[in-house]
């Protein structure tokens, strides 16, 4: 067992992770969109911030003036952590020669950024590539001792910041470069709702990944680990509450499972969710009515529509 | 605190607004999905009409249909919709030996409010130079049009289709994440119309837009059955129950205190199902 792992700063998940990340290495947030990822990864820096460590945030795909506008609608103030806006610039699709970013821009603290997007110079729009991403860190490292890096979103960096012949390649080296400088880091993958395991899925250490999926009532959000190297850790699928208060694992152990209606009333700003996982759709025909309004059930019983081939969710885990 | 909440916009649809918890976060890119037939053009000529009303400048990237066919299906449902502006990249015929560059697409491609334009599909000059209609000359036609007219709100109906028309699908990841930092840079609200993705493929313009509205048309019991899901909206709480939809002649509309029916709710857990 390892001493002094660190933590996630998501209620419930440490729990999960049996006290929680083992320090230095890389892993995974994954999970399709909507489901809470930027999120899990900000609580992350922020408990770094709260225990004085030196955190950093690379964006890749939103806008970080956007991402501390919405953080704020959580109440947190996510100004001393320090980013590294990696968005890229518009495209001109003219000949003008790109620049090599790596010299222009910088790590700033959030709380320093402008309030609107950066603009895209218009004289020369700058080429921003895993190259450079991973020249800056191995730069910064150098400068100031970060214990915390968040790469949102890996699946950008992917994408648009690799020409596809080298794709795995950039990234595995990449991921090397996080491991070798010690500092734990999380990337954030974005799933297809058919999920298919990339490269940078099992080159980390672990994978937490988010799930959403619609029962008979609604809306349900999940969480599980999929896989920690070297440390034990649960293996059951929790569920997720995403609130005024951020990402928070409702059901967490050692706790028993809690019985349906035995929630705190202190997290009912969302829709009721039943704390179990729900049933099959075969047993669907027992459920409770749920709280609300009554809908008037005008559809003829005996012609439900079978599930669709090749719909049935996120199939290969590892 | 009060401080704290952004300007919303309104989607045109009040129990939309109300599902996204007051409507759209200013300036930002924002998908349309759904199948055919699911309402995905009509919200978003509702969307520009609501912006109109409100004396906003309003423009509709029309790739699928001609405008003048947009037109006639609008006015079907009664709105006055002639101040809402209309970029024609409609693709009316292949001429790929004509081939214009992306610049010149841009000079030659005007855009008119929806009441000037001519009953015709498109006229004779356009037919003959058909330009090359792909994201990247989207973009420079946006981006010239934005220059002499500031809009708040912009529709793109659909990408799907730019995206098959584009000559190098490759090209289309950067193109699109190229088209989403431009619109985000010129500040104006946007709606990208998009095909129901495939569930077993990574679209750029999920993962990049900042939130989802999804239309969801089934046949479910022998009858269709319409409902709304907020899939993904950043920086916001939002409704996580589908809320049923109908199409009528006042336009979309939702009612966002009521549940979908049992069996819609069925189709739709098949879809989602935690399987693993």
């Amino acid at each position: 067992m390892i001493k002094d792992k660190v933590k996630t700063g998501v209620p419930g998940l440490d729990e999960m992770l049996e006290g929680g990340l083992i320090p230095g290495r890389v892993y995974a947030v994954s999970g399709t969109s909507g489901t809470g990822k930027t999120t899990l990864a900000v609580q992350f820096l922020l408990e770094g911030v709260r225990s004085g460590e030196r955190v950093l945030y690379i964006a890749l795909d939103e806008p970080p003036n956007e991402v501390r506008q919405n953080m704020r609608s959580y109440g947190w103030d996510i100004g001393q952590v320090q980013v590294f806006d990696a968005t890229p610039d518009v495209m001109s699709y003219d000949k003008t020669p790109v620049r090599d970013v790596s010299t222009e821009r910088k790590v700033v603290y959030f709380r320093d950024l402008p309030e609107s997007v950066r603009q895209t110079s218009e004289r020369s729009p700058a080429d921003m590539t895993v190259n450079t991403i991973q020249e800056l860190v191995r730069q910064e490292m150098k400068v100031r001792k970060y214990s915390r890096i968040v790469v949102d979103s890996l699946t950008s960096l992917r994408y648009f910041y690799i020409r596809t012949s080298e794709e795995n390649a950039s990234l595995i080296s990449f991921l090397r470069l996080l491991s070798d400088i010690g500092v734990t880091s999380l990337l954030t993958v974005q799933l297809p709702e058919v999920s298919r395991p990339d490269v940078e899925i099992h080159m980390a250490r672990g994978e937490i990944r988010l799930h959403k999926w619609y029962d008979g009532r609604g809306l349900i959000r999940g969480i599980t680990v999929e896989k920690y190297r070297g440390s034990m850790h649960d293996h059951r699928l929790r569920m997720v509450k995403i609130s005024s208060t951020g990402v928070l694992v409702k059901n967490a152990p050692p706790e028993k499972k809690i019985r349906p209606g035995t929630d705190q009333a202190d997290m009912s700003e969302e829709s009721p969710e039943p704390e179990e996982i729900p049933p099959p759709p075969d047993d669907a025909e027992s459920e409770k009515a749920p709280a609300g309004p009554p809908v008037p059930d005008t559809q003829g019983r005996n012609e439900q529509k079978p599930p669709e081939a090749g719909r049935e969710g996120p199939g290969g885990g590892t | 605190m009060k401080d704290m909440l952004e300007a919303r916009i309104s989607t045109g649809v009040s129990g939309i607004d109300d599902m996204l918890c007051g409507g759209l976060i200013s300036g930002r890119p924002y998908v349309v999905s759904g199948t055919t037939g699911s309402g995905k053009t009509t919200l978003g000529i509702q969307f520009l009409h609501q912006g109109v009303k409100l004396g906003e400048r309003a423009l509709l990237v029309a790739v699928d249909e001609p405008p003048s066919e947009i037109r006639e299906n609008v006015r079907a449902l009664g709105w006055d919709v002639g101040k809402i502006r209309i970029l024609d990249v409609h693709p009316a015929s292949k001429a790929f030996n004509k081939r214009v560059s992306l610049v010149e697409v841009a000079a030659q491609r005007s855009v008119g409010a929806l009441r000037e334009m001519g009953t015709g599909a498109r006229d004779e000059a356009m037919k003959q130079v058909m330009p090359d209609i792909s994201i990247q000359s989207l973009q420079l036609m946006l981006k010239q049009e934005l220059q002499e007219t500031s809009y708040s709100r912009v529709v793109v109906d659909s990408l799907t289709s730019l995206k098959k028309l584009a000559e190098n699908q490759a090209d289309n990841a950067s193109s699109i994440m190229s088209l989403l930092r431009f619109i985000s840079e010129s500040g104006v609200t946007a709606l990208i119309i998009t095909d129901l993705p495939d569930p077993a493929e990574l679209e750029p313009e999920l993962f990049l837009c900042r939130g989802e509205i999804r239309l969801h048309r089934k046949m479910v019991s022998s009858r269709l059955d319409r409902w709304v899901t907020i899939e993904k909206l950043r920086g916001s709480a939002h409704d996580t129950l589908p809320r049923p939809m109908t199409i009528s002649e006042v336009g979309l509309t939702v009612d966002p205190d009521r549940k979908i029916p049992k069996n819609s709710m069925r189709v739709l857990q098949a879809f989602t199902q935690f399987a693993r």
